[in-house]
């Protein structure tokens, strides 16, 4: 079995709360050493929040934490000691990529700023998350990612039609802000392995939700203007929506994308009538009488269960999907028969269903290695079996409490 | 004197609307060479969709296929047509790496065959981007952006909540699930391309869109696992407030009060007022219980500021408030020219504007532009050049379709 990508490639992982997680979920995905440097002193606010197993309060079973650190390890380090600090630059010399989302600044007065891990490691490549970015007039403003949406100018467009701007997901600029940082990992590694030359990778999460609306961007570039918030409606294609359907608070999205998909559509509701119903023949028409159009296409909808709608028009090449709640996508088929959801045996939380790894190759297979790590789980194999460092060492600094 | 990241890396991409021209157009930015290959036949879907440049349609004119398709070069291929996959394949065996996002279901009859290509290049790293994947019951379910946003569970998440549960779950703006799938898509794409490093042989990936949506969706995929519950509409349904939108005199404004020195500051900001002292509003979890009221308070108060003020009044104090931008507040926000984030790019037909760059700053390897969006079949001459094709050939070719 070959191994996967990024075997042997070691992740310093700075990290705390959404973002710079899922950005370094993505490297262990690829088979990289993801280490999170923890500490009880500035614990992860994702290990405090709920959902616990069975809600039953503990720092290893948070579902949020579990869920975006698996594959990772964990250590922890007191980055207030000096001892702290002087581990944390040893591990660096020891890694490839150090990645972190601390505000602005906090890196450099801990003095674990770039200029400074480059001295120790030339070659490291190293990415900083934040909602503003490192330079600008706002560079030092507080960001979270539930804001960030709305600053990155996502939410003046999402809403329901003549509605008030609404945010998109809860904290969407996180993964977001993430997935984008480990892009740009990926490329400096790649620069690296042709060159030697590592890197300083500046990321902001606003600029990453912006990179999402060129659309909009480019509507206001070209015309000044911007496009006003439509709900689920789309400008080339009607009906286009999210309709109603038997059982509590059940829905069923279906995209019609041309006139002949539509004919097709009146066929499946047993309305051949409305195929040649001059308010709805082509696309100009249905957009101008949308609120009938799914008016009549509700009354067939709610009379449904969502599967069953889905199914019919499937049947006939119409796009159209359940909206999946969260048991719904535990439920689901096309996921369960791919093997999506992964459930490792975790030490204090047991075997529960997990998202995982969204794509399959063929020659170097990407599989989770490892459920996310209790707090500090890995310290000792951190400092004995990469550090290098004697059992009395470690058990200097454990008296010295550097190790909490 | 800068380097280009992915230098020396050739791509071709088939690719229609977001998820693939997204991918490619990370990588290009970065320095790949980037082959787009598009239908003879009007191209790409985006050239149709805009916006455009007063509003008139023009294919070379689409602001999203000008920013989706920068640092690419263009042709046009007929791969429906066996001697279009004869060409296909003859600049395969030049490339690192083909991602495409054509559907399941015309994979096979565009040549677009895995098992097929590999042995013409060892080395071809292949990504097929796909709605639901290319195994399991719904691999051939047709899809558009929005119903993947419903199939991977987030549109669920977002919409009205208590008060509008008549209102349907709703999407975010644009073409999300297309760009989610592509930047993640480029991410496993270039981890294939950093193991050839070891063995130098190229392979298949498998990208599902539904998966990598449910990869993102918060605490909705944990829930039922850990709690046995299901999240509901995140707008309606917090467990701390202010986290909400709110109409100042002049716009909109994001409260953000999640640390309690946070919400005392915006207090003091609102000058004190007697009703913040009440229980009702004592904790962040209080605040959230009692929104209905809370929000009487803080409604008329708000109408009457301007968003500008507020907002870095509250970041002087380290609240986390942010603006409800518009595309214009962006475009001239200070911040973001200072760091750049604009470019302007001039194309030969649809003239000169600015364009969104890329969220990172990379010392070594930075965003660079080498030429706007082709034009359609604006490389032919010079790719099919470059695979030994004489300008007599070429011209056949065109005129029976295959380019």
């Amino acid at each position: 079995m070959s191994k996967p990508p990024l075997d042997g490639i070691r992740v310093a992982d700075f990290c705390w709360a959404w973002a710079g997680p899922y950005g370094a979920l993505q490297l262990a995905h690829l088979g990289a050493e993801v280490i999170r440097i923890e500490s009880t002193t500035r614990m992860c606010p994702s290990r405090q929040i709920p959902p616990w197993a069975e809600n039953e309060r503990g720092i290893n079973r948070a579902g949020y934490f579990n869920q975006y650190n698996q594959g990772k390890r964990s250590m922890t380090l007191d980055l207030k000691k000096p001892e702290g600090i002087a581990l944390a630059k040893q591990l660096v010399t020891k890694s490839d990529i150090a990645i972190e989302n601390f505000a602005a600044g906090v890196m450099d007065k801990m003095g674990l700023g770039y200029e400074v891990l480059r001295g120790l490691k030339p070659d490291i490549i190293m990415i900083s998350l934040s909602g503003y970015g490192a330079s600008g007039p706002e560079k030092s403003y507080v960001s979270y990612g539930p804001p960030q949406v709305a600053l990155s100018g996502m939410s003046s467009l999402t809403g329901y039609y003549g509605g008030p701007p609404m945010q998109a997901g809860f904290s969407y600029g996180d993964p977001n802000g993430g997935v984008h940082g480990t892009f740009a990992v990926m490329c400096a590694l790649l620069h690296r392995a042709k060159t030697g030359e590592g890197q300083y990778i500046d990321l902001s999460q606003r600029e990453a939700c912006a990179m999402l609306l060129p659309e909009a961007l480019m509507e206001y570039t070209m015309n000044g203007t911007q496009p006003p918030r439509m709900g689920n409606r789309d400008p080339y294609m009607a009906p286009h929506g999210v309709f109603c359907c038997q059982g509590k608070d059940r829905w069923v999205s279906i995209a019609v994308r041309n006139d002949e998909e539509w004919q097709r559509m009146c066929t499946v509701m047993g309305h051949t009538e409305l195929a040649v119903d001059p308010r709805f023949t082509v696309l100009a028409v249905r957009k101008e009488n949308e609120d009938t159009l799914e008016e009549i296409i509700t009354a067939w909808t709610q009379e449904r269960s969502a599967d069953e709608v889905t199914r019919s028009l499937q049947q006939v090449g119409i796009a159209a999907y359940p909206s999946l709640d969260g048991k719904d996508m535990l439920a689901n088929p096309q996921v369960a028969v791919r093997g999506f959801f992964v459930e490792l045996e975790h030490p204090e939380v047991g075997k529960r269903p997990h998202l995982g790894i969204p794509w399959k190759m063929s020659r170097t297979p990407c599989e989770i290695s490892r459920p996310a790590p209790g707090l500090g789980q890995d310290t000792d194999y951190v400092l004995s079996d990469i550090l290098g460092l004697s059992r009395e060492d470690i058990a200097s600094l454990r008296a010295k409490e550097v190790l909490v | 004197m800068p380097g280009l990241a992915l230098a020396g890396f050739r791509i071709v991409e088939c690719g229609d609307m977001v998820a693939a021209s997204y991918a490619a157009k990370l990588m290009a930015d970065m320095g790949a060479e980037v082959i787009k290959i598009e239908d003879p036949n009007g191209g790409d879907t985006a050239r149709q969709r805009g916006p455009f440049p007063g509003k008139v349609p023009h294919p070379e004119k689409s602001g999203l296929f000008l920013y989706l398709n920068t640092n690419k070069r263009g042709i046009t291929l007929n791969l429906e047509d066996r001697r279009g996959q004869e060409i296909f394949q003859r600049l395969l065996t030049q490339t690192d790496l083909l991602i495409h996002n054509i559907h399941p279901t015309r994979m096979p009859a565009l040549g677009l065959d895995y098992e097929r290509l590999a042995p013409l290049n060892p080395g071809l790293v292949m990504t097929s981007i796909t709605p639901f994947g290319l195994s399991g019951p719904q691999k051939d379910y047709q899809a558009t952006d929005l119903t993947l946003w419903n199939a991977g569970g987030l549109c669920y998440l977002n919409g009205a909540g208590v008060g509008g549960e008549h209102l349907p779950p709703l999407k975010a703006f644009g073409q999300q699930a297309g760009f989610q799938a592509g930047v993640h898509a480029a991410v496993a794409s270039l981890g294939a391309l950093f193991a050839r490093f070891s063995n130098s042989l190229g392979q298949h990936i498998d990208f599902s869109i539904q998966e990598c949506l449910m990869s993102i969706s918060e605490f909705a995929g944990i829930m039922p696992a850990y709690a046995n519950q299901v999240v509901v509409r995140f707008t309606g349904n917090k467990a701390i407030r202010p986290l909400d939108i709110m109409e100042c005199k002049d716009g909109w404004i994001y409260l953000c009060c999640v640390e309690e020195h946070q919400w005392q500051g915006f207090v003091d900001i609102m000058g004190n007022p007697e009703w913040a002292a009440e229980p009702l509003f004592a904790t962040r979890l209080d605040r959230a219980e009692n929104w209905d009221a809370l929000q009487l308070f803080l409604e008329p108060w708000v109408k009457e500021q301007s968003v500008e003020e507020l907002y870095h009044k509250a970041q002087a104090r380290r609240i986390p408030f942010a603006p409800v931008s518009t595309m214009g507040d962006l475009l001239n926000s200070e911040h973001l020219k200072a760091r750049g984030f604009f470019a302007e790019i001039t194309h030969p037909v649809a003239g000169t504007f600015s364009f969104p760059t890329a969220p990172h700053q990379c010392s070594a390897t930075p965003w660079t532009l080498r030429r706007p969006a082709p034009c359609l079949g604006q490389h032919n001459a010079e790719v099919y050049g470059g695979l030994g094709l004489a300008a007599r050939q070429i011209e056949q070719l065109r005129q029976e379709g295959v380019v």
